[in-house]
């Protein structure tokens, strides 16, 4: 593997965004390292746990962002620098503590590194994470590529260290897992000894004095930042339009103009200290052009900020109209993209431009439109978690009373579609599956005659639900708890947890038993294998007519693709055509048109099921839940 | 109009007109049963299907049905086509001492399965639990476990339909009137037949005002006796009706209206007391202990029931008019109620068999008003 | 420097699980070692979840492009799975690119379910004939499966690649760059996959 620490100052390389930013945090003597996996932010820490021991630091995935940032930020308070890394949910979840850090300030320098998913591609939720800069008082700088990633990790430690405070970056998932040039330097030969200064204690209170010197300490960053080099212009003197842009915008940008031909016409600001905002560099360019579009991620966020430089100074400036996401020139949901820019210029310009010819256009359009069928997302061949939903949508199906699950975050977050047979009803945040339990699980006093199940990851357990279940023993909710044991973090790439027994520099850690956990915690407790159909939906039905109180069933399985890396396919499955049934009256296609495992198509000519053997693992469930035997499955 | 799960869960689920035959089980994956309840577990895209044509409360054309069972229409409206009627008991204390009267119907089987009349047979077997489940019974002494009524209804044909069978035994079947006539509707059926109902030889019908929907009455019942193991229930007859319970070595006394609200649905506009289609029909007679009444409707029944007489396993002797004019008019009166139920539910036009309008005029006009 | 045009936009795309993402990374390690400035777009994640997946590559001689190739720039399609690459070349398709296939099928789960219907492979090859400059094909699964495993179908496709000789990448630098990024006990075998793919691929 293309290692980060090598020590090859000068040397270019293609890096990922987040292996750029990671590059970055060593060349700055990053010593502890803490995040939870969180997609499009997962590689950060992943990548400093490979080099952990060579490097001599501390790398760990924490249970939650909460406890990651604190973490981080016991090495910056002992003096060393930390890194955190999250993506825009975990800073939801570290949000308090950031929120009490930034009163006491820290000492060594600590970057908290959170990646947004615009457009949520990986995500529950879309959100524009650079809003706790402002809620937090906090500098946040936004790379724009995969160079400035590196740089600006290993600047933020000095500008951190400067300030004493937590420095942010905000990236997105079109830098952090993207790949560019970056050019290497040299990495440190060592750090200082930690040491907690006992005689400066680091408390938020009181709480409105400290809360003036963080906004002291914010007007520093501001006049540090009116020279910052991540801060630049780019363009005529006086453009038409000036392009004012920040993180992915301006790759988009830049390449726009050429492609419409207005670098004549049109200037691009690039701002990559976002906040705060250095006044004076923005006024300036202010002066340049009286028409400006904004271009950013998710939020308008920079286009308000100077909308308000502006307003305090406008008397100065004149007359000016601003674009962007308030008048949705540039959409206001959603991610950018070459032609959101793109148009976003045309149509503000006039310009025409056709990227190909009209006639070619029209010509794939229909040959596309006519022949692609579309592609869904659905579990892995072999996923536990369909055998967990085909369990439950049968149990609950004869149970008959109206039963339904309450999701969670993690790959079984897609038992909401089709290839969960729809059977996840509500997504929110890590853990809130069990939270809302708590409260489904106390309206039976009202009437609600529904048994009331939720569905948890193993890692998702530990990061959220066990308060939930404490609450619920406490105060007496009444539900089924299904914990979803894959032994991974499967989602954001397989990561160890409390549960699967190594740490993520690979070494051996202790087991935290899921099953004796829940039992402390008061509930029935009983494991079962999802593959293992039949009793688990025996068992599912047993759970469900106990009335009061917390059961946990326990599905234990391990993920295919971990499985797959690490042992060879149980079984060999095949079809017996002279027994499969097809679609006549007796099956009527369930393996393909209602269990839908992609290990599995249909052979239109011969109207039977086959089994398509690039894509199948050899689980076995689907020769189990066959209705006429049809299926075989042979030790392989 | 579909005729596939799509039509029975639109005319028959939804509209909890479920007998829990079930004929529809095991048959594919889409329809399984639980604790008496027949629920659909996904759907099925074919515009027909044996489930639609097997189900006793779809589309029944009673005319066809019986002109194939009997050679001639719905006519007999009192209580289906009669050879004989008589009143008989089991002569041996092995099939009198557990069962609920005569012992006649267990007595028979057993002589059919001796005498290779059939090689097996479903019944009901009783562990202990109050929901009948059909199985596959080959041997005598498993007879005597089924034994006695649940008044609860449970889905036997799934036993026909799921086996295990081996291909060549012949096939006797005690069921209820619902059951009785999916039976005759499974062998009309012009669909591909998978399962073995061409080698169904012997019906045996049980006599039936209603049946108990399983769940809410176990919990009805779990209440009244607590969890204790539920040895025998028994409906005596009027004026008492009171529902005997015997549990943990207690009697329990329930009033049958504390247990009406568990009738299941389907038996409300059910319009056959006697298994109009079996080849033998049995049930009890009122104000005679220990006496089953026997309505022999086939030359199979009659064949059986002579060989038995003669074999000595069963004595019988004649009806008593009275008895027979009370139970011509408790079968039609259930047939009464049943096109009162129809009617309440948008007519009998929309209910679940087609008869000529003449013979509901018939059964209405004959059917005296109800006694209690 | 070799390129045609300033940025040479190339377009790895097929199903979610089928080496997309290592293809494109072994590809960009060329490159850079040749002194060319790429950038590299991914989608992550959910896709791996049987999605349609596309990794976008610019090569430049001197600039960093964005992640995302703007709509009808792509210069050279390699496409995993045949309907992918159809819908790759609806956005990103123009009279000029040139397209190496796999012709292997993937069905999606609404193909499997009975709702959606795959065409004919011949169809879908005749059409992107049809929209492309130059086309080469091979069943690079199929020689995947005779090795063992579909898992090397994608250095089959960059064997084939080679063959094309439309990018400046030969068999020393693949091999260089696999050392680094695979595990050495596997080399032989990648290397027997990528010579595979030189032989199988024809232009058509």
């Amino acid at each position: 593997m293309i290692s980060i620490a090598q020590n090859t100052p000068g040397k270019t390389v293609l890096l990922m965004g987040n292996e750029a930013i990671a590059r970055g945090a060593l060349e700055a003597g990053v010593k502890v390292c803490a995040a939870y996996p969180g997609n499009p932010s997962s590689e950060i820490i992943g990548t400093l746990a490979k080099v952990a021991k060579e490097m001599g630091l501390h790398v760990e995935w924490s249970v939650n962002e909460k406890v990651a940032l604190e973490v981080a930020a016991a090495a910056s308070l002992a003096g060393l620098r930390g890194l955190c890394a999250m993506k825009q949910n975990g800073l939801n979840v570290a949000s308090d503590f950031l929120l009490n850090l930034n009163l006491t300030g820290c000492k060594g320098g600590l970057v908290l590194v959170v990646a947004d998913d615009p457009a949520a591609v990986s995500s529950s939720n879309e959100e524009d994470s650079r809003i706790f800069a402002k809620l937090a008082d906090l500098p946040l700088l936004e790379p724009a590529d995969f160079q400035e990633a590196k740089e600006m990790t290993k600047m933020a430690f000095e500008i951190s260290e400067k300030l004493e405070l937590p420095v942010l970056i905000r990236s997105v998932t079109r830098v952090s897992h993207a790949r560019g040039n970056v050019s290497l330097d040299e990495l440190p030969k060592s750090g200082p000894k930690p040491k907690f200064e006992t005689s400066q204690p680091r408390l938020a209170f009181p709480a409105t004095a400290n809360h003036k010197v963080l906004h002291e300490k914010l007007n520093k960053a501001k006049q540090m930042f009116e020279e910052s080099a991540f801060n630049f212009y780019r363009g005529p003197k006086k453009p038409e339009w000036m392009l004012v842009t920040s993180g992915s915008g301006w790759m988009y940008a830049l390449e726009a103009v050429v492609n419409l031909k207005v670098q004549d016409r049109v200037g691009i600001l690039k701002v990559g200290t976002t906040w705060p905002l250095p006044e004076n560099f923005v006024l300036n360019h202010l002066t340049k052009s009286d028409r400006i579009l904004f271009i950013e991620e998710v939020d308008p966020f920079l286009e308000n900020n100077v909308k308000e430089i502006y307003a305090q100074n406008c008397l100065d400036l004149g007359l000016k109209a601003f674009s962007g996401k308030a008048n949705k020139i540039v959409p206001d949901v959603g991610e950018l993209n070459p032609e959101i820019v793109t148009h976003a210029i045309m149509n503000l310009l006039n310009v025409l431009y056709e990227p190909r010819p009209a006639e070619y256009a029209q010509r794939v359009h229909e040959a596309t439109s006519e022949l692609v069928p579309t592609r869904a997302l659905g579990f892995c061949a072999g996923c536990p978690h369909r055998a967990t939903y085909w369990a439950i949508k049968v149990a609950l199906a004869l149970d008959g009373k109206g039963g339904f699950v309450l999701g969670d975050i993690g790959c079984y977050s897609l038992g909401m579609g089709p290839s969960g047979f729809g059977q996840m009803k509500t997504l929110h945040a890590m853990g809130s599956g069990a939270g809302l339990a708590c409260g489904f699980g106390q309206l039976d006093r009202f009437g609600l005659e529904q048994p009331v199940l939720a569905v948890c990851g193993d890692s998702t357990f530990y990061h959220a639900a066990m308060p939930a279940l404490a609450n619920a023993y406490y105060n007496g909710a009444s539900f089924l708890l299904l914990l979803l044991d894959n032994s991974a973090t499967a989602m954001t790439g397989f990561q160890p947890h409390p549960g699967t027994g190594s740490t993520a520099t690979g070494n051996e850690a202790p087991v935290i038993d899921l099953k004796a956990i829940c039992e402390v915690f008061g509930a029935r407790v009983e494991v079962v294998d999802p593959f293992d159909v039949a009793t688990t939906v025996e068992t599912l039905l047993r759970l469900l007519q106990d009335e009061k109180g917390v059961k946990v069933l326990i599905l234990k399985r391990e993920c295919a693709l971990v499985s797959a890396k690490h042992q060879k396919r149980p079984y060999k499955v095949e079809v017996d055509t002279k027994r499969c049934l097809g679609e006549s009256c007796g099956c009527n296609r369930l393996c393909t048109r209602i269990f839908k495992c992609p290990g599995l198509m249909w052979d239109m000519e011969s109207g039977k099921a086959c089994v398509d053997e690039a894509i199948c693992t050899g689980c076995g469930v689907c020769a189990e839940i066959c209705p006429a035997t049809a299926i075989r499955k042979e030790a392989a | 109009m579909n005729r596939g799960l799509k039509g029975l869960e639109e005319k028959v689920l939804d509209r909890e007109l479920c007998a829990a035959c079930g004929a529809c089980l095991s048959l594919c994956p889409y329809l399984r049963s639980w604790k008496g309840r027949v629920a659909k577990i996904d759907n099925c895209k074919l515009e027909e299907g044996r489930c639609f044509a097997y189900c006793p409360r779809t589309e029944v054309d009673l005319d066809e049905v019986f002109q194939r069972v009997f050679g001639k229409g719905y006519e007999d409206i009192e209580m289906g086509p009669v050879r004989k009627i008589v009143m008989a008991r089991a002569k041996s204390r092995i099939w009198t001492k557990k069962a609920q009267t005569g012992g006649v119907v267990s007595a028979l089987f057993d002589f059919a399965l001796r005498e290779g009349v059939v090689q097996a047979g479903i019944l009901t077997p009783r562990d202990g639990d109050m929901l009948p489940q059909g199985k596959v019974i080959t041997r005598r002494k498993e007879i005597l476990r089924c034994v006695g009524s649940s008044y609860v209804a449970g889905p036997t044909l799934e036993a026909l339909n799921r086996g295990p069978w081996n291909g060549k035994e012949r096939i006797g079947i005690v069921g209820l009137p619902c059951q009785v006539l999916a039976l005759a509707r499974m062998k009309a059926s012009k669909l591909e037949k998978r399962t073995p109902i061409d080698r169904v030889d012997l019906v045996i019908g049980l006599f039936c005002t209603w049946a108990l929907d399983y769940k809410p009455f176990m919990a009805f019942l779990n209440e009244r006796v607590g969890r204790r193991s539920i040895e025998k229930l028994n409906i005596t007859p009027p004026p008492e009706r009171i529902l005997e319970v015997t549990a943990g070595n207690k009697l329990y006394r329930i009033p049958v209206d504390d247990i009406r609200p568990f009738i299941r649905p389907s038996c409300r506009v059910c319009m056959d007391m006697t298994a109009e289609l079996s080849d033998l029909s049995v049930g009890t007679v009122e104000g005679k202990e220990g006496w089953n009444t026997v309505i022999v409707r086939t030359a199979i029944g009659e064949n059986l029931l002579r060989r038995a007489k003669k074999a000595g396993i069963i004595e019988t002797r004649t009806l008593p008019q009275n008895n027979l004019n009370h139970l011509i008019e408790a079968s039609l009166l259930k047939k009464r109620r049943a096109l009162g139920a129809l009617n309440e539910k948008g007519g009998i036009e929309k209910g679940y068999f087609r008869l000529s309008a003449h013979l509901i005029k018939r059964i209405l006009s004959e059917a005296k008003e109800a006694a209690p | 420097m070799f390129l045609s045009k300033d940025p040479f936009n190339v377009i790895i795309g097929g199903v979610g699980g089928q080496g997309n993402v290592l293809a494109s990374q072994i590809l960009g390690e060329i490159l850079v070692s040749q002194g060319y400035v790429i950038t590299i777009g991914e989608t992550y994640g959910a896709s791996q979840r049987g999605g349609a997946v596309m990794s976008h590559l610019r090569i430049s001689g001197k600039d960093q492009f964005s992640p995302l190739i703007p709509e009808g720039q792509c210069d050279l399609l390699v496409a995993l799975e045949p309907v992918e690459g159809l819908r790759i070349l609806d956005f990103y398709g123009n009279p000029k690119v040139m397209t190496l296939l796999n012709t292997r099928t993937i069905h999606p789960i609404d193909v499997i379910s009975g709702d959606a219907t795959y065409p004919e492979v011949s169809r879908i090859i005749s059409e992107i004939k049809e929209l492309s400059r130059r086309v080469w094909t091979l069943n690079a699964t199929e020689i995947a499966l005779e090795m063992g495993d579909p898992i090397f179908s994608n250095i089959v496709m960059l064997g084939a690649l080679c063959a094309m000789d439309v990018l400046p990448i030969n068999r020393e630098g693949f091999e260089s760059i696999i050392k680094d990024l695979l595990p050495s006990r596997r080399l032989d075998e990648n290397m027997k996959a990528f010579d595979k793919g030189r032989e199988a691929v024809q232009e058509i």
